[in-house]
């Protein structure tokens, strides 16, 4: 019952690494790798799979199976659940697993696991328990059993030295693993500068109509934090426009019926990084599901225009696609419009073009892909998914660009999508607006440093 | 493994245990070593000796376990205890008279450890102590209304409760599965749970959030006041709609359940059809699912937007998710009266695209339409007619044809259009060849002068030159009943047909209560009961094979029947006895025409390209075990995706064996 193991595979469907398996069986692992790597084959699009692939039992008094399982960069990670469990809690803990490692090794691929197996055998030990139960999950605790892969532990590991000392010694004084009363801090901890950051990131989704005008959007925000604080120190955010966080989750550090009290989080902080809190923006305050909450009052504006002139001819089509900043005082950056030009499109030809100040030329058709000079405009085509990507850098403040071009199908009636689909960034902005009153930390005597600062992306779908 | 360095301990016994797996009867070697760790100073060893030893599948090794292991439940480390908590349910797992045994004491330590101080090892010891309890309850032999090994008591729901907010996601899950289990005693205890499990809501891990809505979704029924039941309905709502950011497989596993608990309370999420709008690059699955639920949530005061969204969607490049998008458009008619002409609108649009799939799903989505609206939108025929030559799918075609027919008197050329497919008449797949014959008759009730000839040569045709035995018997029966009497042959075959409907939910109720206790289960995702995908545990495996192979005859015994019901209602074929017919007043057959006024009868009916007489046959042929069944097993096999034309059954059909019994030793008397 419950989560049965964790099998790590690489882009080829075989194995990496997975966790021993209790099953008397040893075929069970293999049968979830193959099931997994025969429903990805069978996949006309690589991102539909089934995430929860069915496993039909191996012999005659085995029970049948389910298998969630999630890609990550290149390693597809499997988690067998057996029983009537919830297929969310095994996604729950691939997810946790996964920040986990990159918690460990940074950014995830086979050869870093390849290269760290050590250290990802204890993670796979210490975070599942063979009984089906996930066991120490925390960052804060792990990190106190299972010690990150660092240059400096080779060397002296290399020297033989035992740096394994403080986990060896384990006695249950002071600073031992697990003899915190929070779990979810690390007790007796110091640093000499002590430091406190807070980001707020906002992510605008949204679905515009042809006309310009928002069918859908929302901005879900999220309170990353990277604590650095000695000792055991009691933090109390407040927020002077508190009532425009809505639908909130959050760290299991934050105290319920202080926020409910007074809209303020309460919170002794974990080491490092962490996730305070997740919420929904409303302009009005209105949370999702109470009965006034009027979806289009609650739209938010979209900080720039596309007026795109999309002409289907047969064996192809042409388009003209302008987009125009409308955010004021602040530059767009990172901005990449996809076009997906549906099958068999080819014979790309573009031009992508800043509508006020220098021009850029595009590529043509031979190189798939050109450069914009200085203009600061890109564009390339990616053939295998048949996906137009256009690249903006930095769009200051009202400035408007351009791309034009050309493509060939070989069916009569080419089928693109009727939408594009549009990435940014903002620096040192939120939607929300969203303010810190005062961060006060009680409990210690040191002024730590506090820094807070506002991302906002944007992630939109204009269709035309 | 006598080192001081715990990483590298951990990696040799992390050998072991694999090792264990091949070569049981060395690790006994190592079992001196393990003991003595048991003991060690650090509690980090300590746990990873007992967990160590918990997961070595070998018989010898549990004699030197018992006691360690009460030693290590007594641990003064709670690190220690909650690992030991979960090795009692692995050694339950091995050997259960060990654990049971009262001389041993595992039981009670465990529940003594309920009361633990330390949130963690509540969270551990209630997981062991329903890992325990379930497998127990799933041997042969196990009645449920056994208390099992762990009754939760309302001593214990206490400390559950408190402990509930202390632990991390993962004991928060195991604690409120458990509270999901518990049996309320009043109307206050069911208010304090709801009351107390709410907060969870507001927890970061999807998991914990679907635990805690299956609590509530279960202790709800329990509370009558009308203002707590809107509030947990209104809090309910945010953290749903959460889940819907999260990567497309939370998504997906979020939105099943979404589906069913909208089926259940449809208020939770009336306002919030936009959230469920589809964007391109989601995966299909994902996309179809929103789209079950789109239509679902519409009302009137969305129906616009809905409308211009699928409308959309039609125009997509998946050729799958475009089809369904025009179903839905249908979907969207029937359900909602006055928006019928808005979709029919919309669908005439689409059918302009002259995109070959978008019109043959178009012409298949008129058809229920026109079931549902009769005589209401017959201007639209013409522009439907005019696409005759683009359709090559037999759905499409048979829907097509069924509309001819169904208004031979208003199409001035529709013996010429018959005569089209009559001439291809054997090319034909056997669906558009058994609506070609009705349509064909149906033509020449209606205009009988004109259409004699052709009625003569489909009759021909379908009696001699064709070969499946279908469409022969349904040819012979209309010629021998035009041939007799025509009057009779109306009755029949230009019979009264009942209105179609969009079911409003796509389980049975009774199953329905059952899957909404399991919320956040794969028996909620599959919308299935547990039993029929998973055993009941290892030893009962075989029984349950058994019972699902029973369940899946059954099923389809069921579902032949059933269509027989319907066919007899439709077409009213076997009906011979022309002068009760004529006055409308069905003989033989009463008992029948109560149950086809059901939805799930109606449902079947709306299927033109089904045929009744396919399953007929099958029933001689097959000649299953025709034992009634119980509507939760048998609704759940396989009617997991909404449509017209398979709508779900509800429990009235169960009773339908008993009726269809002696229609069907009519019908062997008559071959």
């Amino acid at each position: 019952m419950g989560i049965d193991g964790l099998i790590l595979l690489d882009n080829t469907g075989r194995s990496i690494i997975q966790s021993g398996f209790r099953s008397t069986s040893p075929a069970y692992p293999l049968l979830h790798i193959e099931a997994v790597n025969n429903a990805v084959a069978k996949a006309t699009q690589p991102g539909d799979v089934d995430p929860v692939v069915y496993v039909s039992a191996y012999s005659i008094g085995d029970t049948p199976s389910a298998c969630c399982h999630v890609q990550c960069t290149d390693v597809r990670i499997l988690c067998p659940i057996s029983g009537n469990v919830d297929p969310l809690f095994g996604f729950a803990f691939l997810q946790t697993f996964i920040e986990i490692l990159r918690e460990y090794f940074g950014p995830l691929s086979a050869a870093t696991l390849k290269d760290n197996f050590d250290v990802v055998y204890q993670l796979l030990e210490e975070t599942l328990d063979s009984g089906g139960h996930p066991l120490t999950t925390s960052p804060n605790a792990l990190r106190d059993i299972v010690l990150p892969p660092s240059l400096f532990n080779k060397l002296l590991s290399v020297a033989g030295a035992n740096i394994n000392a403080t986990i060896n010694s384990g006695s249950g004084l002071g600073s031992g693993p697990f003899s915190s009363p929070i779990p979810w801090r690390k007790a007796g901890l110091k640093y000499t500068s002590n430091e406190v950051y807070f980001d707020m990131v906002e992510e605008l989704k949204a679905i515009v109509n042809r006309n310009g005008v928002p069918l859908s959007s929302s901005v879900l925000g999220k309170i990353e934090a990277n604590s650095r604080l000695s000792g055991t120190p009691d933090c109390l955010l407040s927020f002077t426009n508190s009532s425009v966080l809505v639908d909130c989750a959050f760290h299991p550090c934050v105290r319920l019926s202080r926020w409910a009290r007074g809209k303020t989080f309460s919170f002794v902080p974990p080491d490092g990084k962490f996730i305070l809190a997740e919420y929904r923006y409303s302009p009005t305050g209105s949370s999702s599901g109470s009965a006034n909450a009027s979806p289009l009052k609650d739209n938010i504006p979209i900080p720039f225009v596309i007026k795109s002139n999309v002409e289907l001819l047969d064996h192809g089509g042409s388009f003209d696609i302008t987009f125009t900043s409308r955010l004021n005082g602040r530059s767009l950056e990172n901005i990449i419009v996809e076009f997906n030009l549906g099958s068999g499109a080819s014979g790309i030809k573009c031009i992508a073009a800043r509508g006020t100040g220098g021009l850029g030329r595009g590529g043509v058709s031979s190189m798939n892909a050109g450069l914009g000079g200085n203009s600061g405009a890109s564009w390339a085509f990616d053939s295998r998914r048949r996906v137009l990507k256009w690249e903006i850098n930095n769009a200051p403040p009202s400035s408007s660009w351009n791309l034009q071009g050309s493509f060939s199908t070989p069916s009569i009636a080419p089928r693109p999508s009727h939408a594009l689909q549009v990435q940014f960034d903002i620096q040192s902005y939120t939607f929300s607006s969203l303010k810190v009153e005062q961060l006060k930390i009680t409990g210690e005597t040191y002024k730590p440093y506090k820094g807070i600062r506002g991302r906002a992306i944007g992630n939109v779908e204009w269709r035309w | 493994m006598q080192t001081d360095d715990l990483e590298q301990k951990k990696l040799v016994y992390l050998y072991l245990m694999n090792y264990a797996k091949t070569q049981p009867e060395l690790v006994i070697l190592a079992v001196n070593t393990f003991v003595k760790d048991t003991a060690d100073p650090n509690p980090l060893v300590r746990a990873l000796a007992i967990r160590t030893m918990g997961c070595l599948r070998a018989e010898k090794i549990i004699d030197y376990l018992s006691d360690p292991l009460r030693a290590c439940l007594e641990d003064k480390d709670a690190y220690v205890r909650k690992t030991a908590a979960l090795c009692v349910a692995k050694l339950y797992d091995l050997k259960p008279e060990l654990v049971i045994d009262p001389d041993n004491g595992f039981l009670d330590m465990l529940r003594n450890m309920i009361s633990d101080s330390n949130p963690m090892v509540v969270a551990n010891t209630v997981a062991a102590l329903t890992d325990i309890h379930n497998a127990a309850m799933s041997q042969p032999g196990a009645s449920p209304s056994d208390p099992g090994y762990f009754e939760i008591t309302s001593a214990i729901l206490g400390k559950l409760l408190i402990a509930l907010n202390e632990c991390s996601e993962w004991g928060r899950v195991a604690i409120l599965n458990a509270l999901a289990r518990y049996v309320v005693h009043d109307e206050k205890e069911s208010e304090h749970i709801c009351e107390r499990v709410v907060p969870q809501f507001q927890h970061v891990n999807g998991s914990v959030v679907l635990a805690a809505v299956k609590v509530i979704m279960i202790h709800m029924r329990g509370v009558y006041r009308e203002d707590l039941l809107k509030q947990l309905v209104r809090k309910m709502a945010p953290p749903l709609v959460t889940l819907l950011s999260s990567p497309p497989e939370v998504q997906w596993v979020a939105l099943r359940n979404i589906n069913l608990l909208l089926q259940k309370r449809p208020e939770i999420l009336a306002n919030e059809m936009r959230v469920f709008f589809c964007k391109y690059n989601d995966p299909l699955y994902v996309k179809v699912e929103k789209l079950d639920i789109m239509v679902r949530l519409a009302s009137e005061n969305n129906v616009d937007a809905l409308l211009s969204e699928l409308k959309e969607y039609a125009s997509e490049v998946d050729v799958d998710f475009v089809r369904k998008s025009v179903k839905a458009i249908g979907q969207t008619a029937v359900k909602i009266d006055s928006a019928a002409e808005r979709c029919v609108n919309v669908l005439l649009e689409l059918i302009a695209t002259r995109v070959s799939y978008v019109v043959q799903e178009a012409v298949v989505v008129m058809k229920d339409i026109f079931r549902k609206y009769p005589s209401t939108y017959e201007g639209t025929i013409p522009i439907l007619c005019s696409n005759l030559d683009e359709l090559d799918e037999p759905e499409a075609k048979a829907s097509l044809i069924w509309i001819i027919g169904e208004y031979a008197n208003t199409i001035d050329n529709a013996d010429e259009l018959l005569g089209i497919f009559v001439d291809t008449f054997v090319e034909e797949s056997y669906p558009v060849q058994l609506q070609t014959l009705t349509a064909v008759v149906k033509l020449f009730l209606k205009k009988p002068d004109s259409s004699q000839g052709i009625v003569q040569k489909v009759l021909n045709t379908a009696t001699k030159d064709c070969d499946s035995p279908d469409v022969r018997d349904r040819a012979y029966i209309y010629w021998r009943l035009l041939s007799m009497d025509p009057a009779a042959a109306k009755a029949v075959v230009l019979a009264h047909r009942p209105p179609i409907s969009i079911p409003r939910t796509t389980v049975p109720p009774a199953l329905l209560e059952e899957l909404l206790g399991e919320v956040g289960t794969l028996a909620s995702v599959y919308h299935k009961p547990a039993e029929t995908f998973i055993g009941k545990g290892r030893i009962g495996a075989d029984a349950v094979r058994k019972a699902g192979d029973l369940g899946e005859d059954q099923f389809s015994a069921q579902k032949a029947l059933q269509t027989v019901v319907a066919g007899q209602q439709a077409e009213n074929l076997l009906d011979f006895d022309d002068s009760t017919s004529l006055e409308g007043q069905p003989s033989g057959l009463a008992a029948t025409q109560v149950l086809a006024q059901t939805p799930a009868a109606a449902g079947l009916l709306a299927g033109t390209s089904r045929n009744p007489l396919d399953d007929l046959v099958s029933i001689f042929g097959g000649g299953g075990p025709l034992a009634p069944t119980t509507p939760a097993v048998f609704g759940g096999g396989a009617f997991g995706g909404m449509g017209l034309a398979s709508a779900p059954p509800t429990p009235a059909v169960g009773q339908t064996p008993t009726a269809a019994q002696p229609q069907q030793e009519d019908l062997l008397g008559l071959f």
